[in-house]
């Protein structure tokens, strides 16, 4: 971000530096001077309709009252908060409201600071009300603003002004996220309705007002989620070089910008509630309105494409695309034939792989020519899929199947397919290069549904933020993240507010990647609804039983055990000399550092090959590492003991356990 | 530049359909909402069925916009033989023959009791028009009309020959400045809506305010009746100079006829391409959109306005970010009175110079120097001639109240002059000889504002004036801020209080405290100057005030609390006339004898008094 013009202005003598456009009362509060503001608060936009904020200002050419709330600095000034103009003024503002409310409490304390008890005058709607609304507003802005929905405002106008819902009746649309109650300065706004008839409905609001208040205060400069959604991870990715370009080989590229969330922010439908559901603060679904297309059976028409999101803008690097574009059209189509767009990218990708690499040619694809970047083709190939015909009808199989269809019939070289076809236990890798995060290569291999993130998404903790140096860190980050992930399966909820914005300590805490505050809040979530009061751990507990039954039900089918917790090598390490050498560097220290080998002298082709038996063997000693902490055995089984422990022990899953060595 | 726009509008003109016959009597019915609402329709249809039936000579028979005198609608003007017209008053259906026995010369005006005035009445001599150049004569509703009058030759001509820049320099050079109440100079707004769309790289937009709410007032509703190319063309030209393709016109509910006009102007305008994609052949577009308010008197504030424009309810926000940068939409934002739009194209063809010309100051350098060119004003109240006049700057208010307003009706005497509706203030007597502009009235703690001027004679309580006023405020603030919304019910509550004779020593001040506050603590202009026409009147007639709290007299007799209505035993007949028409039953007295009132039973409603055929009735 560039660096904002600052400006030093005077209040009450004090000197104060600050951002071009800070309002007066910002600057003021930074250094502890005090303005009454009854209508003003950090979570939504100022409003100036008290009026109790007035200073008087001095901008060299003349003094003048401004509300401080609203005033924002743009030169030099000198502002007074005191003066005997504003004390004058404020003392009167404050009994005119006193005439009206007289016993609200709030009203009163001030009044009792500006040094009157009773208005000179008898307001003739005199609401004696403890609890009055004061119309300051708060609570139609904080649902307009903040949860983006506008159900109460104001009706009538003048003296009648009041806060209502529309026609004065119960909404259906209020989804009872209780910010107004919440943030109203007089209690005014009480909830009287629970439909679901919790144990504790104060007790989840509280919870839920806490993540509502981080969400409005944070998002914007944490992961500007309400912005853009998920795509803002695509910059992170690329900067972290973790951004899967060109079937994972790489991990960034100098035509990311092209499609990061800066461009996408420009199409994107902006300030509407676009959550997946009512009332969600965060909002995080984007959408692009009025898209006309270029391909396919809707061509010419202008359609809703209902993102895109991080992975389907992953899925477009990876297949060398650089063009937002293409992003919105592929996503669309991917949404219209019912296909998800990160095995359709993937899928792809490994496609492209292949025809560079002469595995397949025109004549295999039945024309297509589709190397990296190719997106005429990318899109032809999925239409193909759509209409279940051609080349499409192999691809639209998915990669596993591709992979013995090539070797089959293509003669591909089985070794050269298994290690570029990035998928796991049949599905098609989500869109992250793991090749330095072995926590995350474990958490792709070990995931109970195949490659992907949902279940174990540790490649920040890993990379980004370096949490997880050692084997033991790593499986314990195996054990506890898939487990808390699957306790939001089990509960019906998102997970995304749990860390995608964060308190504002939340760094400051024993374990930052666990969020504590908020896992602390999920526990009350749960014990508002049930009743019964949980901790982290017995949290976990409930998800260890479902996971553990999930495993022994994988073993029935024929994938739960540790032959089906393989990884395509190109998801450890460089598989081509092409590869290792656009990362030499890295390459070469790991091998003189952590490998304990001299690279110099080495041929690139001994230098893969040395590489490629360390990571092969971490990826091993993980998964020992692993299936130790979850209490399995080396084959990745569930041992009798553990089942018995989750109260998980039922005759039939005993019997299977213990048929393959658990 | 160098197109051909001026040929172009040269062969629309020639195009435009000539159904003028050659009859040598043209008649104009003129059919304003005020002649609509004296019954000038029903004129117009007994003239046409008087016409179909044969028995006259031939006669043009035409319709036009309001004249201006609107105390004596409806209005007929009568041309004979390409000669200034006779304007016939009050010719309602049932003096329709009477007015064809005039023109045929059966009878004379007086005979049939018909009163007529010609343009050198006073009415008409002190005036001098330049928004209403047009008015009473084109019809409102025919572009060939408006084109052969001369519309849009101003457009075409900057088309042709001025780049943006030059179009500002010269609506600055005339020292324009808004008539919507605020005298904003026209060209120093726009050139800084220039430049707040370059710095901000916005698109500009510019917004005809047509969302007069003022009591009393309805000079921009007749400048849209009867001229409404007129505003179409100065939109286009203001933006033109400011690098606008789009336009809005905010304009109320209540005004039906205007809508119709307009939306009708709007129509033939697009049809001969005078709006939309590149007016008259150059690649300049500019397109307009009606918004239809719905009668908010707050909507009149620019940011509220603006507000309402995008669909929410009408509330005005801080301009600490003037909406020339930041209005609708967020956009930069030219917004531009009725009056002041009316005036540009006149300006661009006839000169700046000509306009600086007319009015007070030297505003060739500086418009803030003077006020320029004419100023309508809706002269209404205790006046003989009601209605619409167009004044050059600097006359006085007694040229406007005597000469052209013809003075105080039923012999009273003048007590003061409220200007600027609710916003502006009330002026005394010896305030009448101070010259009409925008600076003269706001030191003389009244305003211009956007034209409306309530003569008010000495049977008026300027307590009650005041209550009006405050009463009328209370219903339109939005309620947004604390000072407006609780200082007006301050202001009534204590106005109140002193109309109902409970007024205590102090109130005055009191109203002066509250007052003060909201004129410096509100959040908008309305709330700014709602206590005016209370600090006004305390101004200049504070020991009105005082006589109505110290002595619980009201003056003017207007106060009910403070009168009581008696018999004058010498006077009265016993005629019962009185105590037959009480509604209170508070009249006693046998027939032939001297009537008493009950005065626990008076509802002082005045009936006895007016019904008294013997002056019997007096107030005490």
């Amino acid at each position: 971000m560039a660096d904002r013009e600052m400006i030093t202005i005077e209040i009450d003598g004090k000197s104060v530096s600050v951002e071009k456009d800070t309002t007066i009362l910002e600057a003021a509060q930074s250094i502890d001077i005090y303005i009454p503001a009854l209508c003003s608060s950090e979570l939504v936009e100022p409003y100036a309709a008290c009026r109790l904020c007035i200073v008087e200002v001095d901008d060299g050419r003349k003094t003048k009252l401004v509300t401080s709330c609203n005033y924002p600095v743009r030169r030099p000034i000198k502002v007074y908060t005191s003066s005997k103009k504003v004390l004058r003024n404020r003392k009167i503002t404050l009994e005119m409201m006193l005439s009206r409310w007289p016993n609200v409490q709030v009203i009163k304390d001030l009044a009792k600071n500006a040094g009157i008890e009773k208005a000179r005058y008898q307001h003739p709607a005199v609401d004696l009300n403890p609890n009055a609304c004061i119309l300051c507003g708060l609570c139609m802005r904080i649902c307009e603003q903040g949860i983006w929905e506008n159900i109460i405002n104001f009706t009538n106008r003048g003296a009648e002004r009041a806060v209502r819902m529309p026609y004065d009746s119960e909404q259906p649309h209020c989804v009872g996220c209780g910010a107004c109650a919440e943030i109203c300065p007089t209690g005014a706004i009480t909830m009287v309705d629970d439909p679901n008839q919790p144990y504790d409905a104060e007790m989840i609001r509280k919870a839920g007002m806490r993540i509502t208040k981080e969400m409005i205060k944070y998002d914007e400069e944490q992961c500007d989620m309400r912005g853009v959604g998920t795509a803002h991870l695509v910059e992170i990715m690329d900067a972290y070089d973790l951004l899967p370009v060109m079937n994972y080989r790489y991990g960034k590229h100098e035509e990311t910008p092209k499609i990061s969330s800066d461009i996408f922010r420009k199409y994107f439908t902006k300030g509407k509630p676009d959550g997946c559901w009512l009332g969600c603060t965060m909002a995080c679904a984007k959408a692009i309105e009025d898209f006309e297309l270029k391909t396919g059976p809707y061509k010419g028409e202008k359609v809703l494409v209902d993102g895109p999101e991080y992975e389907t803008l992953g899925g477009s690097s990876n297949m060398g695309i650089f063009d937002p574009y293409f992003v919105a059209e592929y996503n669309f189509y991917c949404d219209t034939y019912g296909l998800d767009t990160i095995s359709f990218s993937t899928g792809t990708s490994f496609v492209m792989e292949c025809y560079e690499a002469g595995v397949l040619d025109k004549e295999k694809t039945g024309g297509l020519e589709i190397p990296f970047g190719a997106k005429d083709a990318a899109l032809e190939l999925l239409h193909q899929i759509g209409r279940g015909e051609g080349f499409g009808l192999i691809v639209g199989k998915g990669i596993r199947y591709m992979k013995k269809y090539f070797v089959e019939n293509f003669g591909a070289d089985p070794d050269f397919v298994f290690d570029i076809g990035m998928e796991a236990k049949g599905m098609e890798y989500s869109e992250y290069v793991t090749k330095e995060s072995l926590a995350q290569q474990g958490g792709y291999g070990i995931a109970l549904k195949g490659a992907q993130h949902d279940e174990a998404w540790l490649i920040f903790m890993d990379m980004v933020n370096k949490q997880i140096p050692t084997f033991e860190d790593k499986a314990e980050a195996l054990h506890y993240f898939p487990m808390w992930r699957t306790w939001f399966s089990l509960c019906g909820l998102c997970k995304l507010p749990w860390n995608d914005v964060e308190p504002a300590d939340n760094a400051e805490t024993d374990e930052p990647a666990k969020v504590p505050a908020h896992v602390q809040g999920y526990c009350e979530f749960f014990e508002g609804v049930t009743g019964k009061p949980q901790t982290m751990d017995s949290l976990i507990r409930m998800s260890e039983k479902v996971y553990n039954f999930q495993r022994v039900f994988n073993l029935k089918m024929g994938f739960g055990r540790r032959e089906h917790d393989v990884i395509p090598y190109r998801s450890a390490g460089p598989v081509t000399v092409e590869e290792y050498e656009s990362r030499q560097e890295r390459y070469d220290t790991q091998l003189r550092e952590d490998v304990g080998i001299d690279p110099t002298g080495m041929s690139s082709e001994e230098k893969v090959a040395a590489t490629r038996k360390f990571r092969e063997a971490q990826y091993e000693h993980l998964l020992d590492a692993v299936y130790k902490r979850r209490g399995w055995t080396n084959d990745g089984v569930p041992t009798v003991a553990k089942l018995i422990e989750l109260g998980v022990d039922f005759p039939d899953v005993i019997e299977l356990v213990k048929k393959h060595g658990g | 530049m160098n197109t051909n726009a001026i040929d172009r509008l040269k062969t629309l003109l020639e195009s435009s359909s000539d159904d003028t016959n050659d009859a040598p009597v043209i008649l104009t019915v003129h059919l304003g909402t005020c002649g609509i609402a004296a019954g000038a329709g029903k004129t117009l249809e007994t003239v046409k069925t008087t016409l179909a039936s044969g028995s006259v000579q031939p006669i043009e028979l035409r319709s036009s916009s309001c004249a201006g005198l609107c105390s004596y609608e409806p209005m007929v003007s009568v041309s004979r033989n390409g000669e200034r017209p006779m304007m016939y008053l009050d010719v309602t259906e049932d003096k329709v023959n009477d007015l064809f026995d005039c023109i045929r010369g059966v009878k004379t005006a007086e005979e049939c009791h018909l009163q007529i005035i010609t343009h050198d009445d006073p009415f008409y001599l002190k005036q001098q028009t330049v928004v209403f150049i047009n008015r009473g004569l084109i019809d409102p509703e025919s572009l060939d009309d408006a084109l052969a009058s001369g519309a849009y030759k101003g457009l075409a001509s900057i088309l042709d020959n001025m780049d943006p820049a030059e179009v500002i320099t010269e609506i600055t050079k005339s020292g324009l400045r808004g008539r919507g109440g605020g005298g904003f100079p026209a060209g120093v707004k726009w050139s800084s809506c220039v430049s707040a769309a370059e710095r901000t790289e916005g698109i500009p937009v510019i917004v005809c305010n047509a969302d007069e709410g003022d009591p009393g007032a309805y000079m921009d509703r007749s400048i849209l009746e009867s001229d409404p190319h007129s505003i179409i063309e100065g939109m286009a030209i203001g933006a033109y100079a400011i690098g606008a393709e789009e336009g809005y016109i905010y304009i109320r509910k209540e005004y039906p006829l205007a809508m119709e006009i307009l939306e009708n102007a709007i129509r033939q305008a697009r049809d001969r391409n005078l709006l939309g994609k590149g007016l008259l052949g150059t690649d300049f577009s500019f397109d307009l959109v009606i918004h239809r308010g719905a009668g908010a008197f707050v909507c009149g504030e620019s940011s509220a306005l603006m507000v309402s424009m995008s669909g929410m309810p009408g509330e005005p926000r801080s301009k600490y970010i003037h909406t020339v940068e930041y209005g609708y939409k967020g956009r930069p934002t030219v917004l531009n009175n009725v009056e002041t739009l009316a005036n540009v194209p006149r300006i661009i063809t006839r000169g700046s110079k000509w306009f600086a010309s007319m009015g007070t100051g030297d505003v060739s350098e500086n418009p803030w120097n003077g006020s320029s060119g004419t100023k309508v004003f809706s002269l209404v109240g205790d006046v003989k001639n009601a209605g619409l006049v167009e004044i050059p700057m600097g006359i006085t208010l007694r040229e406007i109240i005597y000469d052209i307003g013809g003075g105080i009706p039923g012999g009273k005497e003048f007590k003061a002059v409220q200007t600027g509706g609710p916003s502006g203030g009330v002026l005394p007597a010896d305030k009448l000889d101070l010259p009409v502009d925008f600076d003269t009235l706001t030191d003389a703690g009244s305003m211009m504002g956007s034209g409306g001027m309530v003569v008010m004679d000495n049977e008026t309580c300027m307590i009650q004036i005041a209550k009006y006023f405050v009463d009328f405020l209370k219903d339109e603030s939005c309620g947004k801020c604390t000072p407006c919304r609780e200082g007006l019910v301050a202001l009534g509550t204590i106005l109140d209080r002193i109309i109902s004779g409970d007024g205590r020593q102090g109130d005055i001040e009191l109203l002066e405290e509250y007052g003060q506050n909201m004129c410096e603590t509100s959040l908008c202009a309305l709330g700014q100057t709602a206590a005016n026409p209370v600090l006004s009147t305390i101004e200049y007639f504070r020991d009105e005030y005082e006589e109505h709290i110290r002595d619980g007299k009201c003056g003017a007799l207007k106060c009910k609390a403070l009168i009581e209505y008696h018999i004058n035993a010498e006077n009265c007949t016993g005629c019962t006339i009185c105590a037959r028409n009480c509604p209170a039953d508070a009249i006693r007295g046998n027939l032939k004898e001297p009537h008493v009132i009950d005065q626990e039973k008076c509802i002082r409603c005045g009936v006895c008094r007016e019904v008294c055929n013997f002056n019997a009735v007096e107030v005490l």
